[in-house]
């Protein structure tokens, strides 16, 4: 089980231009990945390739054993709602909604916030937000934002955690701080984290690194 | 979704906020409207009906043409050229068998009630003033079930006038141009036969000038014997048990009769066009009004959509389906429609009540206010317009947000 990528291959544009060359890669359940290289390399691509945001020009994408594209919508949300969870540069929070409410928000479309609810206010027991319950968005710092964002994420206790550029908006405090978020998420609850970033210190936090360039992996 | 369709309307008060009013003066404009124009033509209909028949079946004038005689002096089949062609009219107009008419009037179960009429026209004087007049021999008791001319009287009752007794009922246009009052004798003469004098027992006032000016009520055996025309009947004005049947009714009847049958609808048709002119302008209004409103909703909605890309890339990553953007946008519309709709229909009922005290000279007994309706159908119209437009405009940029690949803007927002 995880996701299994077999030959993906992206392409953009008229004529095309290929961004993803033809990559097949496994990762396990549980695996605490980062994905490095220089900007335009195709890594946010593959990230949002392997997390069905995207779909592939060619190849096949492998998650749980099940083939993502045969997929109905309905399923491919509903697999999204529970087991997926994004992480963004840019926190994306709904500036409407208090933090308690964006945390929430995954688990309104499943409707179970009521069943979710002292989950969510756990998690922001644990990232430090307590006393940040109906705070709306814009009266949160950065960090604060982006650990919202994270709860949101693990809200339904998804299998995976896909990241992109997690810290690239925070300074190196809050960068930090995200981290080992996500370590403690992928160490403690099992969870498949997957990341990609463009700071090497913190894709060293990793277990595994992946390194790419011109839509191929390095190592 | 309804939850964040509030949210996000509540986020943007102004915007929400001069739209609601947008919708809700469409709702009031066409409530408000919708219940004048109807008001002045329930009006002008009850006017119609209940101050005449439903159904007024009459003898069918005979003028007399050129080959009106032809079979009668030389046979069905003859081919005759007059060197002086027969021309007129013939005398005195009367139905010719009513009594087949009153046993199909019992036999009706659409009949209400019914009353033979001889109508004359005729002159009345008061010593040296003299003035037309239009005389309508009636037997009160059956008239009074056909019309409602009893709460029009403004001096006796319209029993007075009795079975007989030369005993009449004048508009009080005609008494004023006479300078009569009641009780007061007139002279009545319809060209032949010598003038008869009637007293006047009563007055009514319609609120139509042209009746009030030249009506006058008699009984009908009095007129008959006025008109030389013993025991004839010209017309036969006839109640129904539902006023909407009379159009049908009498294009039946029509056709089994040599009488002339008219509904009041078919006798007043250039009235009638007038009120379907009115329609027109009237739901033309309105309409321009909620297009107004309309494009209000779609213009802030699709400026929503435009700066929620971001939010609806994120709800769409979080499981969200194009159908919940989808609904997400549209309730926002169908809010602002519902809510307009329903304060404007309170605020039209508002200027409604307003209108209604308005005084207005001459309008009969009805009352001398503004006739204004206060139809719940009107209500329920201008909810269902106002909801219904908010639902069509919010439709285009509710789809479009649903259209919204979430991960070009994601890639957007990242490049």
């Amino acid at each position: 089980m995880g996701i299994e990528l077999k030959d993906i291959k992206k392409s953009f544009g008229t004529p095309p231009t290929q961004v993803i060359r033809g990559i097949s890669l496994n990762i396990e359940l549980g695996e605490f990945v980062s994905f490095v290289g220089r900007s335009g390399c195709g890594k946010s691509t593959l990230l949002y390739i392997m997390s069905t945001l995207d779909e592939p020009t060619s190849g096949q994408v492998m998650i749980d054993g099940k083939e993502v594209t045969t997929l109905e919508q309905s399923e491919l949300h509903l697999f999204r709602n529970l087991q997926m969870g994004f992480v963004f540069q840019f926190h994306h929070l709904l500036p409407e909604l208090s933090a308690i409410e964006n945390i929430l928000m995954p688990a309104m479309k499943a409707k179970r916030s009521g069943e979710r609810r002292p989950y969510a206010i756990s998690l922001m027991e644990e990232f430090g937000l307590k006393d940040r319950l109906d705070h709306l968005p814009s009266q949160l710092s950065g960090g604060e934002q982006q650990r919202v964002a994270i709860a949101r994420a693990l809200v339904m206790e998804p299998k995976y955690l896909f990241a992109d550029e997690p810290t690239g908006n925070l300074d190196s405090a809050n960068g930090n701080g995200v981290m080992s978020l996500f370590k403690r998420v992928n160490k403690e609850r099992r969870m498949s984290v997957i990341f990609v970033t463009h700071d090497t210190e913190f894709s060293k936090m990793a277990t595994r690194r992946i390194e790419m360039s011109d839509g191929l992996l390095v190592s | 979704m309804l939850f964040l369709a509030l949210r996000h309307l509540l986020s943007r008060k102004r915007q929400s906020l001069l739209t609601l009013v947008g919708i809700l003066l469409g709702t009031a404009a066409y409530i408000a409207i919708s219940g004048m124009m109807l008001g002045f033509q329930t009006f002008i209909i009850d006017q119609l009906i209940n101050n005449d028949a439903h159904v007024r079946i009459s003898a069918r004038e005979d003028v007399i043409t050129e080959h009106s005689l032809d079979a009668d002096f030389f046979g069905q089949d003859a081919l005759v050229h007059w060197l002086t062609p027969p021309a007129g009219r013939r005398d005195n107009a009367y139905i010719l068998y009513p009594r087949a008419w009153t046993d199909r009037m019992e036999s009706s179960p659409e009949v209400s009630a019914y009353a033979e009429q001889m109508i004359a026209q005729a002159i009345v004087s008061r010593a040296k003033v003299s003035t037309a007049a239009r005389v309508i021999g009636v037997d009160p008791t059956k008239q009074i079930q056909v019309t409602n001319i009893q709460s029009y009287m403004t001096k006796g009752s319209f029993l007075d006038i009795g079975m007989s007794g030369n005993r009449i009922l004048v508009g009080d246009g005609l008494l004023n141009k006479l300078g009569a009052t009641v009780p007061e004798t007139l002279m009545l003469s319809v060209g032949k036969g010598v003038a008869q004098s009637f007293k006047v027992v009563g007055s009514f006032h319609l609120g139509v000038k042209n009746a009030d000016d030249t009506l006058i009520y008699g009984a009908l055996t009095d007129i008959q014997t006025l008109n030389a025309t013993p025991s004839r009947v010209s017309d036969i004005a006839v109640r129904l048990t539902n006023v909407e049947d009379a159009g049908s009714l009498a294009s039946s009847w029509n056709i089994l009769s040599q009488e002339k049958v008219q509904s009041w609808d078919q006798a007043n048709e250039g009235i009638m066009s007038v009120f379907t002119t009115q329609d027109i302008v009237r739901n033309s209004m309105t309409i321009s009004i909620l297009i107004v409103a309309g494009f209000g909703i779609y213009n802030i909605l699709s400026m929503a959509v435009n700066q929620k890309r971001r939010e609806i890339a994120i709800l769409r990553s979080m499981g969200y389906e194009a159908k919940d953007i989808v609904t997400l946008f549209l309730a926002q519309g169908l809010l602002l429609g519902a809510v307009g709709g329903l304060v404007g229909c309170l605020v039209g009922y508002g200027v409604c009540e307003v209108m209604a005290r308005i005084p207005v000279a001459n309008r009969g007994m009805g009352g001398n206010h503004m006739t204004i309706v206060f139809f719940p159908g009107i209500y329920g119209r201008g909810f269902l317009l106002a909801f219904l437009s908010a639902g069509f405009a919010s439709f285009l940029p509710a789809r479009a947000a649903g259209k919204l690949s979430p991960i070009e803007v994601i890639r957007g927002e990242n490049s």
